[in-house]
């Protein structure tokens, strides 16, 4: 296979653009990187609004937009119970956890759990949880980002995943938080801007008429077709349906690297306006999302699906073409290179704060707290949060290299929100609100909660024996998403350790993390803004 | 030594925890049982979810849509509930605090609010 297929130029020029104003910032920001501070939280100089915007940077992944819309051109209803789920999960976090992190946290979700429990303990667990989910989450992302690069810049897989690689470490490396953050509010601004006017133009082509899109839609399949306005075409099962709504609504509050965005902003009430942000942004984006899946079934219709590619992904691209003046057409050729650049950013900056708050776990609650016992400088965690970083994402790379472009994304993006429900949510919340919890009920519940998902996962009828198979797995498992029953499991963890054993100390602390996580009080301050 | 133990026996501190709850937890269990019965109702009633109300329009997308202005009406609600409640409480329990312990540390970090 040659290195470069068929080049598309305008794309690349578009990527080249991108890259140019990202590495702009990264250069920028890597002089307020330097601290601790800086690195992992910029300096808790974000306002509401950026963080708002950065959050949905962060959350907006390559398979919310490329993914939904397919799956909607595919499937119709089915692929937008994906997007509602993605969206009322932002409720969870409001209401049970944006401004309690920002009020009794540092760095990392850790610093919470570990706030009044045994330290070590702790930390190892919830360093557990995390490394959990973003291996799961990162590698899905990489995956998909080769996958969509090679066909929408016509660059080799391997070349793809591993320039996405490369890119992704420099902000991270040189630019810590605050190039991170930057970069997803750019990605945020570009996103929203391409979603928007492909909109316009679908919408234009309909007369402004929503349900006149839904109707040519109906009417655009053949007998064949997977697609219907009614639900169960994508998600067969009740069950299945069920879990996976039930993983949705409660994983996002379980993701270490949106949590992990909290600590950026000054203080509690920022926090809380920038969730409300978020979800303005991702709910219209949503919204949007679903005239790009109506529309790619109504104009390109069944011929279209070859083009789509496997799981729909390449929809909305092909639609942007075809809304342009068609493949071939300068137009076209224009609207399909923006829109590649636009899903381009997307992933830089989803797998860029991704990497971040592993390695934010690796070095401020591995390294600096159980390693070094807290007796190490800033500027030693810094730098092995740097190191930490270069090697999470050579890991990164040399799985999904290696794994190839065959592995399944979004089982991948799925087992990463199981986990995050089961074993980071269910803990995170006990730790901030029962008096009675302590370090055995947080490590047997992060534990349970990540092994019986993982287990879950790997039982499930799409894993094993695999794909299309409606035998399910020999042992006669037959969920793919394991929420419904590893979600309860996590909480029962939780409960069972907690209830095994006693722990004064930290019933006694508990009085101080209540008080400070429910006011700011003693919370972490901001540092001053050097104009 | 601060007395953490006081602070949240104390009758602001309780009432902050009151009013907030009061709001928090119905909201909570109001979002759960409203997106969860959506969620049952597309797996368990998928022909029900695909009847047309107007032409190509469905029961499942009217009610999908109400998922959407739920979540932004429960999330503006609660920034207006916070600013004109919550935090005027918490600003109280954070007052008295400083007032007894004279410590300092006990400047919310609000007050150093940075501007961009």
């Amino acid at each position: 296979m040659p290195l470069f297929a068929e080049v598309n130029v305008e794309a690349l020029v578009m990527a080249a653009i991108i890259l140019a104003i990202t590495l702009g910032i990264t250069f920028w920001a890597s002089k307020r990187a330097s601290s601790a501070v800086g690195f992992y939280a910029a300096g808790r100089q974000i306002t509401g609004r950026q963080n708002g915007l950065a959050i949905s940077g962060d959350y907006l992944s390559a398979a919310s937009f490329l993914g939904i819309a397919g799956l909607i051109f595919l499937y119709g209803f089915d692929g937008f119970l994906y997007s509602i789920g993605f969206l009322v999960a932002f409720l969870t976090v409001m209401f049970l956890l944006a401004e309690r992190m920002r009020n009794s946290g540092k760095y990392t979700i850790a610093d919470v759990l570990s706030f009044r429990l045994n330290e070590t303990p702790a930390r190892a667990a919830a360093a557990l949880g995390t490394f959990a989910v973003v291996t799961f989450y990162l590698i899905a992302q990489m995956v998909g980002a080769g996958v969509l690069i090679e066909k929408l810049v016509g660059i080799n897989f391997t070349l793809a995943v591993m320039l996405t690689g490369v890119f992704m470490l420099c902000y991270v490396i040189f630019g810590g938080m605050v190039a991170t953050t930057w970069v997803q509010i750019v990605k945020a601004v570009l996103l929203m801007a391409g979603i928007f006017t492909m909109s316009v133009f679908v919408l234009a082509k309909v007369g402004f008429n929503p349900v006149e899109l839904f109707n040519r839609a109906d009417a655009n399949k053949s007998a064949e077709s997977t697609f219907s306005l009614a639900p169960g075409t994508y998600l067969p099962k009740p069950l299945d349906t069920v879990s996976l709504g039930l993983a949705l609504v409660l994983g996002t509050a379980g993701l270490p690297h949106i949590l992990m965005r909290f600590f950026t902003v000054p203080n509690a009430k920022a926090a809380r306006s920038s969730v409300v942000w978020a979800m303005f942004i991702i709910g219209f984006f949503y919204l949007l999302t679903t005239f790009i899946g109506f529309g790619a079934r109504a104009f390109l219709g069944e011929g279209g699906v070859e083009a789509a590619g496997t799981g729909g992904n390449l929809a909305a691209p092909t639609l942007a073409a075809f809304l342009g003046g068609g493949e071939g057409t300068f137009g076209g050729d224009l609207f399909l290179a923006f829109i590649a650049g636009v899903a381009f950013a997307t992933i830089l900056a989803v797998v860029a704060g991704l990497v971040l708050s592993a390695s934010a776990a690796f070095s401020h609650d591995i390294w600096s707290s159980i390693v070094r016992k807290g007796k190490d400088s800033e500027h030693e965690e810094v730098l092995v949060a740097r190191i930490a970083a270069f090697a999470i994402g050579v890991i990164a790379i040399v799985i999904a290299v290696i794994g190839g472009s065959g592995l399944n994304v979004s089982f991948m993006v799925g087992l990463a929100f199981a986990v995050a429900a089961s074993a980071n949510f269910p803990a995170l919340l006990l730790a901030l609100t029962w008096r009675r919890f302590n370090t055995t009920g947080a490590i047997t519940g992060v534990v349970v909660g990540v092994v019986s998902s993982i287990f879950l996962v790997i039982v499930s009828p799409k894993v094993w024996p695999g794909a299309d198979s409606v035998t399910g797995s020999p042992i006669g498992w037959t969920l793919n998403n394991p929420g419904i029953i590893s979600i309860p499991l996590g909480f029962l963890g939780c409960f069972a350790g907690t209830l095994l054993s006693r722990e004064k100390e930290s019933e006694r602390t508990f009085d101080e993390l209540f008080v400070r996580s429910e006011t700011g009080l003693g919370a972490e301050r901001a540092l001053e803004k050097v104009a | 030594m601060t007395d953490w133990q006081r602070i949240e026996r104390s009758d602001e501190f309780r009432e902050l925890v009151k009013r907030r709850r009061s709001f928090v937890v119905p909201a909570t269990i109001f979002f759960l049982v409203y997106y969860m019965a959506f969620i049952l109702l597309a797996g368990y009633a998928p022909d029900f979810m695909g009847e047309s109300i107007y032409q190509g329009l469905t029961v499942g997308y009217v009610l999908a849509l109400t998922q959407f202005v739920m979540v932004f009406v429960l999330g503006l609600w609660y920034l207006r509930k916070s600013a004109n409640e919550f935090d005027p409480l918490a600003d109280k329990v954070v007052e008295a605090a400083a007032r007894d312990e004279g410590d300092a540390r006990f400047v919310r970090s609000d007050e150093a609010e940075v501007k961009a």
